[in-house]
């Protein structure tokens, strides 16, 4: 039989409260995300899901169509524009370009070396040539 | 061959409340027959991974009894403790003590580690595990009687660890008194 101060060390020992464990990292986590999804909370990442698609769907159908013709020309200019400028492109260039007067171009080149002036009056860098001599 | 148990949410979150509620007793129990704290931290862990995994606590009769087994075996097969006379770590506490009474607090501790360790389970798994000498002795393969005089003799031990420098009938008899008020 167990006397009375063995019981009253016995209820004083029991003041003594234990400390509690630390929490298990696997039982927290692995059970706590598995909880915390529930059928709500599916429901409503299966609408997310399914608004974000329509959204992506609504935004891709009204899209601009660009044709193939102003999209090839966009690109050539696109290209042109990247290449270096040589004589030879120059030349092709002012050949084919619409606004180019070609005999502008060929007086330019080829001007005849007849005074401009009319009859009896000389430029002042003919005469100042004449004097030297 | 073992039955296979599905591992299911409803045993894990037994597990769990199994885990946090009477943990304390056993995580003690754990500390008690290791000497370390952060040892019987890891054993009682191990313990409950373990039981998740296997789901050896649904075929268990008495879960309670069960589980402290497990934390005894966890804890006597890790070779880590087997190391004798580990040191008392003074900074680690293993209980909360009445009226923030640190000095009681180590006081315990220190004569609970002075016990022969049959007694020390004993007076563990009795005061603070709630287990009766009968779950104790079935336990510990012991007789039912074996089990309540290991227990009395550990608390007188224990008594006159705690109490030796002082009048300690006196004392215990102010602290009880002050309790009942």
């Amino acid at each position: 039989m167990p006397t009375r101060d063995e019981e009253q060390f016995a209820v004083y020992l029991k003041r003594f409260h234990p400390i509690a464990p630390e929490p298990a990292p696997t039982l927290r986590v692995g059970d706590a995300s598995r909880r915390s999804l529930s059928p709500g909370t599916w429901l409503a990442a299966v609408a997310a899901v399914v608004l974000i698609g329509a959204a992506i769907f609504d935004i891709r159908s009204s899209r601009v169509v660009v044709s193939n013709t102003v999209r090839d020309v966009a690109y050539a200019e696109r290209r042109a524009r990247f290449e270096p400028f040589t004589m030879r492109s120059a030349n092709a260039g002012l050949a084919t370009a619409p606004s180019l007067d070609k005999a502008a171009v060929d007086d330019l080149a080829f001007r005849s070396p007849t005074s401009p002036f009319p009859q009896g009056k000389q430029s002042a860098v003919a005469v100042l040539s004449k004097e030297k001599k | 061959m073992r039955p296979r148990v599905d591992r299911t949410d409803r045993n894990t979150a037994e597990i769990e409340v199994l885990y946090r509620q009477p943990g304390a007793a056993r995580l003690l129990f754990a500390a008690a027959l290791s000497g370390d704290r952060g040892c019987a931290q890891d054993a009682l862990q191990q313990v409950f991974l373990k039981a998740i995994e296997n789901g050896s606590l649904s075929q268990a009769i008495n879960k309670k009894a069960y589980l402290f087994a497990c934390v005894r075996n966890a804890v006597v097969n890790d070779a880590k403790l087997q190391k004798q006379n580990m040191p008392l770590d003074i900074d680690s506490a293993w209980f909360s003590p009445p009226d923030r009474d640190y000095a009681a607090e180590q006081n315990l501790r220190r004569a609970l580690l002075d016990l022969p360790q049959e007694q020390r389970e004993v007076v563990v798994l009795h005061a603070w595990g709630e287990l009766t000498f009968s779950e104790i002795g079935d336990l510990l393969g012991v007789s039912l009687n074996t089990a309540a005089s290991r227990y009395r003799y550990a608390l007188a031990k224990l008594r006159d660890a705690m109490f030796a420098k002082e009048n300690s009938l006196c004392r215990l008899a102010m602290r009880s008194n002050s309790q009942s008020i």
